[in-house]
């Protein structure tokens, strides 16, 4: 292995219960944020130019990682199986175009984060028929948040100001004098922006899941009838997942609008985005916050560099490239579950420890 | 108050004013229901023979629908297109079999209901490739299947019935019977539940799980064909039939979902209660409401009866 | 043996009934504080069913659980926990996605309380409340000498390791009554042994009383300052184990000679 894991002990719990208590690991992470504010903002990804690394891979990969974050939260560690993501996101982007054009003065992020806790809300809402319904059947009522919201996108008109096109669209945003979001604005700016999001809402879901809130999660996904008699009440235990859980799928789709695509109509919320996200945390691996950037790049990055190499390096059309990166996707997934049905963090778990007696097989 | 006149009084004031239109409300909601089960059947044959939830099934009606469509326009006659289309669905559920089952036996059914996404990202890719997108419409006529509708002159107005609609009723419920049978009194059938039951226990008495999924899957493909050849008359083939296979949810929370007289009566339910509430609430909330109103009624079911009217009961042991 | 002092549980004329099928008919008996009560008895006696009915879990249909001297009302499951009452299960209820520790934390989760706000930022009151209970876990690992798999996922050990573990993670609970429930279903005699060891070291070094679940007679001689015989749902026998070991009918039960 790269390096050795044992040794190194602690004199204290605190120390122990850190994130990263390997000194090592701390190592990997920094050279990871070293890699992600100064190697790609500098160089991009070799073979590809700039402009498409940052919009069609970079800015994306990050918001969608939030997005499963979100919902690995929701599914992987609280148990909670939800097709409505997609409509969540939804209902991100719309509150946070109504709160901008109605507060166009106040600044964008916080604009973000309040419609993160307005989804949270309506989270909360929808996740109450979770009391009752366990299980698989919870996908009925997800769904249902999912049409219904869907739907409301469409007849609330209030939603999108009114507008004959019935979608909404980013206007130019400004902090400390840069534009950061809107049609002028810097992809690189808006690239920094995102990453940071994405890292402190890392590391905040982090502390959240080793605690005992997320502890009390993991029980009710566990052993739900065990966790009650232990004094864990369902109706707290549930609701809170589903409110954390979408205040970052909230954020995620107000960031995923106006710090991405600049505009978006009702159909970038539907139900077939919802199971795009649910791939990426299952291909990812459920519960686990490493797998949630893995299977977001995965089910993200690969159909995108498909597409593109197909075009560039082999001049197939677009509509053969779109289908066979549909069909490449099918097949990532049934391979993954076939291999690793806990997903590719567990697959790297395994790699690593493969890797501590390597050269030895066992 | 205005309200709830709206709301409580003012649709059943409807429904009576124009009883002609209220039968022909409750005809096209029937002959959905009817369709809504079938798809809903598919799904109850193969989770009852092997414990999967088979996301792929709509995109199988779809499939089954657009190959025989193709099949025929390549000039070979229509019931041998349809011959050709069976025998094509039977290599679909080997391979099926081989390719994917096989590899996930005894897993959590969880993961094969994953599985069975992949599945079909990878139909829905390979027959967008082979067929394109455009739609066409389904030979009916070819097939034998009477054109045309009938009028019937009541209430003063009149009702129209399809003649294609009365046709897929007339099948729908002639291939519950024959199934409904095939499970409960044949050797085959009983095997189809072991198996659904516990994969290994099944295994341990002999029973082939790899014949049993075959034969299953196969079975769904009949039915996929049978609902594509009948949806398909009513509003064109294309991947836009998909959208009905969300419908089944509901259908199967209603009926249960290893029931298969619980698919056809959840499918008259969610067809019926559908069409009803479109026409007569609809216009109070704005169009659309049928996209999620099935939905609305499964949730509710769920909240009450979980387990669907003919579904069997869960018990919590500590 | 345990001084007998006053009695923390009592139940009082329990009927259960699961639709047509009667698991618990008029049995009353009482639990004094400190001591170990054994509940035995063939098959199908009633046994787990009285044991949920003291939990709480189950509500009969008449009769009454005096807890502390209180009537006890009908509560949600989650309310039992803070009444002071934990259990163990006869098939093994740990959170198999966790490890040994976390487990065992888990028992804590009444006690911690530190808002949301903390939580995210894993700073001040919510680092110092998770190290404090921490410390409170490594010693109940100590205790019942399962350091060795502290990091374990528990879904990769042992049965006999597991019941431990599910042990622990009650005692984490800092309850007043213990419900054990099957201690030593599917274990050899030195598991057994072990157990039987920790059963008594528990009970004198914390002083929790505890109800037990038990089969083997041996154990329950040994273990038990008071025995509760039951037999399809009725009760038989009450008294020490001496006592009920010499009792005809209780004999004729287990011989299964008709009565």
């Amino acid at each position: 292995m790269f390096y050795r894991e044992t040794g190194q002990f602690k004199s204290k719990y605190k120390e122990e219960l850190a994130a990263f208590p390997l000194a090592e690991d701390k190592v990997g992470i920094a050279i990871l944020l070293v890699i992600a504010y100064v190697f790609i903002p500098i160089f991009g990804i070799p073979g590809l130019s700039f402009e498409f690394t940052m919009g069609a891979i970079m800015i994306p990969v990050f918001i969608f990682t939030i997005t499963t974050l979100g919902l690995n939260i929701l599914l992987g560690f609280a148990g909670q199986i939800s097709l409505g993501t997609g409509a969540f996101m939804g209902v991100g982007a719309y509150s946070c175009y109504k709160i901008m054009t109605i507060f166009p003065d106040l600044n964008i992020i916080i604009c973000v984060i309040l419609s993160g806790l307005v989804t949270a809300i309506v989270g909360m809402i929808f996740g109450l028929p979770s009391l009752k319904i366990k299980g698989f059947y919870l996908i009925v009522a997800t769904l249902a948040a999912q049409f219904f919201l869907e739907w409301a996108f469409i007849r609330v008109a209030w939603l999108y100001n009114y507008n004959d096109s019935g979608g909404i669209e980013g206007t130019n945003k400004e902090m400390f004098g840069l534009i950061v979001s809107g049609p002028q604005s810097d992809a690189l700016t808006r690239y920094f922006i995102v990453l940071t999001l994405l890292v402190l809402l890392t590391w905040l879901a982090s502390n959240v899941i080793r605690g005992r809130i997320g502890r009390s999660w993991m029980m009710i996904r566990d052993m739900d009838i065990a966790a009650e008699l232990i004094g864990v009440r369902p109706l707290t235990a549930k609701l809170s997942a589903f409110a954390f859980s979408s205040f970052y799928i909230g954020i995620s789709g107000a960031l995923m609008v106006f710090f991405w695509l600049g505009a978006a109509e009702v159909e970038s919320f539907d139900v077939s985005h919802s199971f795009t996200y649910l791939f990426m945390v299952i291909i990812g691996g459920l519960g686990s916050i490493t797998g949630s950037y893995m299977g977001a790049a995965l089910v993200w990055v690969i159909p995108v560099l498909i597409k593109e190499i197909g075009k560039t390096a082999f001049g197939f059309d677009a509509f053969v490239m779109e289908n066979f990166s549909i069909i490449f996707l099918g097949v990532a997934i049934v391979v993954i579950l076939i291999v690793e049905p806990h997903g590719l963090a567990r697959l790297w778990q395994i790699t690593k420890q493969k890797l501590r007696l390597w050269p030895f097989p066992y | 108050m205005e309200i709830l006149y709206a709301i409580l009084i003012a649709p059943f004031v409807e429904m009576g004013s124009y009883p002609d239109l209220f039968i022909q409300a409750l005809w096209d909601g029937f002959v959905a229901g009817t369709l809504y089960g079938l798809i809903a059947l598919g799904f109850v044959l193969i989770f009852k023979a092997s414990g999967v939830f088979n996301f792929s099934q709509p995109i199988l009606v779809v499939l089954a629908a657009l190959s025989l469509v193709s099949f025929y326009k390549m000039g070979i006659p229509a019931w041998i297109s349809v011959i050709l289309v069976l025998i094509m669905f039977y290599v679909l559920a080997w391979l099926v079999e081989r390719l994917i089952l096989r590899q996930l036996v005894n897993q959590d059914g969880n993961i094969l209901f994953m599985s069975t996404i992949g599945l079909t990202f990878i139909i829905i890719g390979a027959a967008q490739w082979i067929f394109g997108g455009v739609p066409s419409a389904m030979i009916v006529n070819e097939l034998g299947f009477p054109n045309g509708s009938l009028e019937w002159p009541m209430f003063g107005g009149g009702v129209y019935f399809e003649m294609i609609d009365i046709s897929a009723a007339v099948i729908a419920v002639i291939m519950i019977v024959i199934l409904a049978v095939f499970f409960s009194k044949t050797k085959i059938g009983r095997g189809l539940r072991a198996v659904a039951d516990d994969h290994q226990a099944a295994l341990s008495v002999g029973i082939s799980l790899n014949q049993i999924w075959v034969i299953v899957w196969f079975v769904a493909g009949i039915v996929a064909l049978v609902t594509g050849i009948f949806w398909g008359a009513r509003s064109d083939v294309s991947f836009a039939l998909q959208i009905i296979g969300f419908k089944a949810l509901p259908v199967l929370i209603i009926g249960g979902f290893t029931s298969i007289q619980g698919a056809i009566i959840g499918g008259l339910i969610i067809g019926l209660g559908e069409k009803i509430f479109e026409i007569y609430w609809g216009p109070l909330l704005g169009s659309g409401v049928e996209g999620w109103f099935a939905y609305v009624i499964a949730l509710v079911f769920l909240l009450y009866r979980p387990q669907g009217l003919f579904g069997d009961k869960l018990i919590e042991r500590v | 043996m345990s001084e007998k002092n006053s009695v923390i549980m009592e139940v009082k004329n329990i009927n259960l009934r699961f639709g047509g099928v009667i698991a618990i008919q008029d049995v009353s008996f009482n639990i004094f504080e400190g001591e170990i009560r054994a509940i035995i008895g063939p098959n199908g006696a009633g046994k787990s069913s009285m044991l949920n009915v003291i939990n709480g879990f189950y509500h009969p249909q008449e009769g009454e659980v005096w807890f502390n001297g209180e009537k006890r009302p009908s509560m949600e499951p989650y309310q039992i926990a803070k009444t002071g009452i934990a259990r163990t299960f006869q098939n093994i209820a740990l959170f198999k996605g966790m490890t040994t520790i976390e487990n065992v934390m888990t028992g804590r989760q009444l006690k911690m309380n530190k808002n949301f706000f903390w939580q995210m930022l894993r700073y001040g009151p919510a680092i110092d409340e998770e190290v404090q209970h921490r410390r409170r876990c490594e010693e109940i690992i100590d205790f019942l000498e399962i350091n060795h798999i502290r990091k374990t996922p528990v879904g990769s050990l042992p049965y006999g390791l597991q019941k431990r573990v599910e042990l622990a993670r009650a005692l984490a609970m800092d309850p007043k009554i213990l419900l054990l429930d099957e201690p030593m279903a599917g274990m050899n005699v030195e598991e057994k042994q072990d157990m039987s060891r920790f059963i008594i070291d528990v009970n004198e070094e914390f002083g929790t009383t505890i109800a037990l679940i038990e089969h083997d007679m041996a154990v329950v001689m040994d273990l038990a300052d008071r025995v509760v015989v039951l037999d399809y749902g009725k009760l038989l026998a009450d008294g020490t184990p001496a006592e009920v070991q010499s009792n005809q009918a209780v004999i004729d039960a287990y011989l299964g000679v008709p009565h």
